[in-house]
């Protein structure tokens, strides 16, 4: 993975001390909170319903044993014993004091982390897919591409007050685990006819309160121009995006308003005049920094395959979970293993300071030092030999980490909700509990297959429910909460998003209604290996919304 | 820190502070017969090119974040200073426009930030291109008389008054002419 170098370390130390700075400022009371914001929001923290929170960067969501031992450290000793993973690939912790809030910084610049531009209209925290670098069907590892867009959006002097925030993300395979066009910019990492890596660039995809899927502007972009082509998108959003409205504020909407022709015009244009500029990435840069992603030496395990077999046989609950959470990997006597933080009614994305070093020890034994968070909110071990998957998954199974259920139902993405956002309309988690209580039933989840349920607090859509198999959407209605269903989003390769089924339903009603849309698809499937979405895809809406609501109208 | 006071109305540049030598008014005739004056950009653009390149009196033009700058770009040679403003701080429009004005468009005059400026803004403004600010906030005024910009060791970006770094990346640049 990528490390510093002294300018890197110097860079971020000068933030630090700024930081520090603003803080005993605010805290002497020299600055108003008015004032502060705007200073606290370019360091990732935010003021939420109860306390300050702090978001920090984990650049394309990857991370090494050291890294996280940190995290769990400060889950420790300044917050409340935990941090909960969100669908940035960051991390963020919910009660830190603001006193303290320049020391964590400290502790974060001492193993190359740091909350820059996890907050504000600034370009974002690059993500990327979490199985990069590791996944069987991957043309090329985008994260070197993630880091230099990383490295070059850093306290961006031109793009730092853009109409609106800005998330670009990097897929390396044609199935798109990074939900790329669902961002600002999704690039598509692939190889043309003469074998040449470039981007497909996708321009003005998003969710919030106005869904959109992102329009393809280019289909091959060569490498050397990632970053002059990147400019030439952001600088036609930061001079034409809307300013006076911020639900309109995106470039999803400009790109809508503009059309797809002739905003790729536009970018064009710009791009030719800046194209042979000081950005033109040279080949040799580009080398340096993807040898910082150079795949591990991974030592020959064949052995593994006899003993999986054996360890499977002998223990059923083992092997529901290699089915379920490991996925192939790149060598064939390796795999990828999702470790998933979604208990059975627990809260989702959050892990503790324990689990938290539990998984930093295993992914030095075992993983190759090297961890990732996925913006499903869960964590990833990307290299562990097949031959180490038994004593992996009991170890992981000592503090509660082997729930066998990526992909499932119960494998929620879920926003913090009005249990601490401020913007929050109503509450995600508790809904996110219930649910995954009521389908905890290993067989019966594994029976219904893969089914991404995805749950907002709001429309702003943190928990990405418009491209949810199943969304769900928590609004505020006469002082109640009601939650709105949506059905068939999805933010993989085949992008769509999710169609509202009809009339909310209440927040004792909602988990009740989710298991009427499961009964009737377990009913209407043409056999097991039919998913969800694909039924939904070949049959519509109306059987569901039938279901839906004759059936809540017979029981009311 | 000491925080120095210092009065409003002032021109700041990397040199310090100085006496702004323009006026600005809504036309020419309200400029009276000030030697250097700043007009809207409508009525810069509805002046003859005789009077425009006038040798007796400098006539600069002051765009709003709105306004486009695309009619002043055939024009550059004869504006002495083009002044971006930024009527809240978190309209960033004009550090796009000092992009193209100064770096793609080689703009030899005085680029000139007028508005809400913070002190945290200052140096990405000087990085993209502009030359003097015109601020009325309070903190960034003494911040800049305390020469405190609230700058970084180094950039990830190219930009004005920054040089590459030799055997690093290509897009990385360290202050400094």
């Amino acid at each position: 993975m990528y490390r510093y170098d002294e300018f890197d370390h110097a860079f971020v130390s000068a933030r630090v001390e700024q930081f520090k700075d603003q803080v005993e400022r605010r805290l002497a009371g020299e600055l108003t909170e008015e004032q502060f914001r705007p200073l606290r929001l370019m360091n990732g923290v935010y003021l939420q319903l109860h306390a300050y929170m702090l978001r920090v960067a984990v650049p394309y969501g990857t991370l090494s044993s050291r890294q996280m031992h940190k995290l769990a450290h400060i889950a420790r000793r300044y917050d409340r014993g935990y941090g909960h993973f969100t669908t940035r690939q960051n991390i963020q912790y919910n009660w830190p004091a603001l006193k303290d809030i320049p020391a964590v910084l400290d502790e974060l610049a001492s193993v190359e982390m740091h909350a820059l531009q996890t907050s504000g209209n600034c370009i974002r925290n690059v993500t990327a897919d979490h199985f990069a670098g590791a996944a069987a069907d991957e043309v090329g590892d985008p994260r070197p591409y993630a880091e230099i867009l990383r490295q070059w959006s850093s306290m961006h002097p031109e793009f730092s007050y853009l109409p609106r925030k800005f998330k670009i993300a990097v897929t390396g395979a044609d199935r798109d685990r990074a939900a790329i066009q669902v961002h600002d910019i999704g690039l598509h990492l692939k190889k043309n006819e003469s074998g040449e890596l470039g981007f497909g660039v996708y321009v003005g995809g998003g969710q919030g309160r106005t869904p959109m899927v992102a329009k393809k502007v280019r289909d091959f972009l060569p490498v050397e121009d990632l970053l002059t082509y990147t400019t030439a998108i952001v600088r036609v959003y930061n001079l034409n995006g809307r300013r006076d409205n911020k639900y309109k504020a995106r470039i999803k909407i400009l790109v809508h308003e503009t059309g797809t022709e002739e905003i790729t015009r536009q970018i064009e244009t710009e791009w030719q005049a800046i194209k042979e500029t000081d950005l033109k990435l040279p080949q040799q840069d580009v080398d340096a920094i993807d040898a910082y992603f150079a795949p591990p030496n991974l030592v020959q395990r064949p052995e593994g395959w006899s003993e999986l077999a054996a360890a499977r046989k002998a223990d059923p609950a083992f092997s529901a979970w290699v089915d379920q959470n490991v996925t192939p990997h790149k060598n064939p006597d390796y795999g990828v293993v999702t470790i998933s933080l979604k208990p059975i009614g627990g809260i989702p994305g959050d892990a503790t300071d324990a689990q938290m070093d539990l998984v930093a020890d295993i992914a030095e034994k075992f993983s190759y030092d090297e961890i990732r968070v996925s913006h499903e909110q869960n964590l990833v071990l990307p290299h562990v030999a097949i031959a180490d998957l038994r004593i992996v998954y009991d170890l992981l199974l000592t503090d509660g980490l082997a729930t066998a259920n990526a992909g499932l139902i119960t494998d929620i993405i879920s926003c913090p909700g009005l249990d601490y956002c401020a913007l929050a309309t109503a509450r995600s988690i508790p809904v996110a509990q219930r649910i995954s209580e009521r389908f905890g039933n290993p067989e019966r989840q594994a029976d219904i297959g893969e089914l991404k349920l995805k749950i907002s607090g709001c429309i702003n859509a943190c928990g990405h429910h418009h491209v949810g198999h199943i969304g769900i959407l928590g609004v505020e209605k006469k002082g109640e909460e009601l939650y709105q269903i949506s059905l068939g989003g999805s933010g993989d390769e085949i992008c769509t998003i999710g169609d509202i089924t009809g009339r909310g339903f209440s927040s004792e009603e909602i988990v009740d209604a989710i298991e009427t849309i499961v009964d009737r698809y377990l009913e209407i499937r043409t056999d097991k290996e039919e998913t969800f979405l694909a039924t939904y895809r070949r049959v519509g809406a109306a059987p569901f919304k039938d279901a839906l609501y004759s059936e809540v109208a017979n029981a009311a | 820190m000491s925080d120095i006071e210092q009065p409003a109305g002032e021109l700041w540049g990397r040199e310090g502070f100085r006496e702004d030598p323009y006026v600005t008014a809504e036309t020419l005739e309200e400029a009276g017969d000030a030697p250097a004056v700043i007009l809207p950009l409508g009525v810069w653009l509805g002046l003859t090119e005789e009077i425009r390149n006038a040798s007796n009196r400098k006539i600069g033009v002051v765009v709003a974040p709105g306004e486009s700058v695309e009619p002043l770009l055939p024009l550059l040679d004869s504006i002495p200073v083009i002044a971006l403003e930024f009527p809240a701080f978190s309209d960033g429009r004009s550090y796009s426009k000092a992009e193209l004005i100064k770096n793609q468009h080689h703009f030899k005059g005085e680029l000139r930030a007028v508005g809400d400026v913070l002190i945290d803004q200052v140096a990405y403004m000087l990085r993209t291109g502009f030359d003097t600010m015109k601020v009325n906030h309070a903190v960034t005024l003494n911040r800049l008389a305390g020469h405190n910009l609230h700058d970084v060791p180094g950039y990830y970006q190219p930009g004005r008054g920054s040089h590459t770094v030799p055997g690093t990346y290509s897009w990385r640049r360290v202050p400094g002419a």
